[in-house]
């Protein structure tokens, strides 16, 4: 194993060149190592918004832009933001592009054979909403109900696993938006879907009458680092309880996700 | 690679496709049947009533031709109910495809009024025929006969258009196969069987209508047809 990680390293350090020789040498892998050169990358989603996303101005914004912001402040260096897309967050770190990723990544079992995960900084909630009058507080109370929901998200299957036995009448739509429009028109009783789209949707029509009823899914996000980079991860877990503690997260997710921070799990 | 192609899943799902195939033909026909009545009742008002009657239909007809049969769709669906009118799907569906396809039929069997004659009606009138009895005999029923192939070929287009209704989440033919796609990922299966079915049906109303034709006007289109030929010598 030993012998073939070293000609895995050596095979991979022939093929790059020097070029990228430097660059994975340049890469920090400790606080004092950010804080010595005087400056940290930063590698963050694009393409995801409310999470992250880009500007007019092809500045990165939203929740991960937002925390990342919060990180130098910590840290006490400037920031140089990475903008990365879903399939390239990984392999920039373990390029050595980037110092850790606020990439909205879920901490799975598998990329932790490849990276390590702080605590959770973000999640994905996906809620059942419906109007105010309509009393629904669980499952059961859509029993014999119209319900929209996005066809081909991962909220349809908690709609199509209950059908038979809750007697659901299912419409399928073509987006998040659609199933939205079809609640706030009165053409289903309930829809479920993920938060942020929810909350996005019922700000931009300003819509008083549509609430969340109840949550039922959640896939918490966490700050990536490279193997073994185990004090630069300590440091991380550290700075994401202080602002959980101190209301800045909580900020975070209100402008962004339009609704309080909710209760992460740590691990 | 070749393509491994693999239609038992999409096949698994059949009872689904005959719930689909059975909606796109229930709403089409509720479409032509209404939309046809709905067409005629227009075309006799604007020949019988006066004239601003027929600016009204004509304002009417426009609308509908020069607006897209989605956004009509949506309109009804996603705009009704803040007036108050709550259409369920597949009724605001067969609302929408029978206000269009009557509005495109009301401008065909127009361009076949207009094609009679009008010392035919004077004829009429002049066999002391009432103003009613001419229109119904001496105009639209020949009108009808002449338009009938451009009014079968709009028919199969509503047919067609009728795949839209999946956008407001009716589970007709399309928005079916949208569904069986995602739960097999066999798309390309998927719209294989899907295109056939279409196709099946296009054709197959079109040799009704024609054989329809025929049977409702066996003796004006066999005198059309003398008449063809008595120009054409």
């Amino acid at each position: 194993m030993n012998i073939l990680k070293h000609l895995k390293i050596a095979g991979t350090l022939l093929a790059l060149g020097a070029g990228m020789l430097a660059a994975s040498q340049a890469s920090a892998q400790s606080v004092s190592d950010i804080v010595k050169r005087g400056k940290v990358k930063v590698g963050v989603l694009i393409g995801a918004p409310p999470y992250g996303s880009v500007d007019a101005q092809g500045n990165a914004i939203g929740y991960d832009a937002d925390v990342t912001a919060l990180v130098g402040k910590y840290l006490g260096v400037p920031v140089e933001v990475v903008q990365l897309t879903p399939p390239a967050r990984i392999p920039a770190l373990e390029a050595g592009k980037v110092d850790f990723l606020v990439a909205t990544l879920a901490p799975t079992p598998e990329r932790a054979k490849a990276v390590m995960f702080t605590i959770p900084y973000s999640a994905f909630q996906t809620g059942v909403y419906a109007k105010k009058g309509t009393p629904i507080k669980t499952w059961e109370d859509l029993k014999n109900r119209t319900v929209g929901v996005n066809r081909g998200s991962s909220v349809e299957r908690e709609f199509t696993n209950r059908e038979k036995e809750l007697n659901l009448k299912i419409l399928r739509f073509e987006d998040d938006a659609t199933t939205m429009q079809a609640l706030f028109s009165g053409q289903v009783e309930a829809i479920a879907g993920p938060d942020a789209q929810a909350n996005a949707a019922i700000k931009a029509r300003g819509e008083t009458e549509t609430e969340l009823k109840f949550m039922f899914g959640m896939q918490p996000n966490s700050m990536t680092v490279r193997k073994d980079a185990y004090e630069l991860k300590q440091w991380l877990n550290n700075m994401i309880y202080y602002i959980k503690q101190n209301g800045e997260l909580n900020a975070i997710s209100e402008k962004w996700v339009g609704g309080p921070l909710p209760q992460l799990p740590t691990f | 690679m070749p393509i491994q192609f693999q239609f038992e899943p999409i096949f698994a799902e059949s009872d689904r496709i005959v719930d689909g195939v059975l909606l796109t033909l229930g709403l089409s026909f509720g479409a032509i049947v209404l939309g046809l009545v709905l067409a005629i009742l227009l075309v006799a008002a604007k020949s019988l009533l006066g004239r601003w009657v027929g600016l009204l239909v004509d304002a009417y007809v426009e609308l509908m031709r020069n607006t897209p049969f989605l956004v009509q769709l949506f309109m009804l669906f996603f705009g009704l109910p803040l007036l108050g009118i709550r259409l369920p799907g597949t009724e605001a569906a067969l609302l929408a495809m029978t206000l269009n396809l009557s509005a495109y039929a009301t401008e065909i069997i127009r361009a076949g009024v207009d094609s009679i004659h009008r010392s035919q009606l004077e004829a009429g009138l002049s066999l002391a025929m009432t103003r009613r009895q001419v229109f119904q005999h001496v105009v639209l029923m020949p009108a009808l006969a002449r338009v009938w192939p451009a009014l079968s070929s709009q028919f199969v287009l509503m047919l067609l258009a009728s795949s839209i209704c999946s956008f407001i989440a009716v589970p007709e033919l399309s928005g079916t196969a949208a569904i069986i796609e995602q739960n097999t990922f066999r798309s390309f299966e998927t719209y294989i069987v899907v295109t056939i079915i279409y196709l099946v049906l296009a054709l197959t109303l079109k040799v009704a209508l024609d054989r329809l034709g025929r049977a409702i006007f066996p003796r004006i289109s066999s005198v059309d047809r003398l008449d063809a030929k008595a120009e054409a010598a």
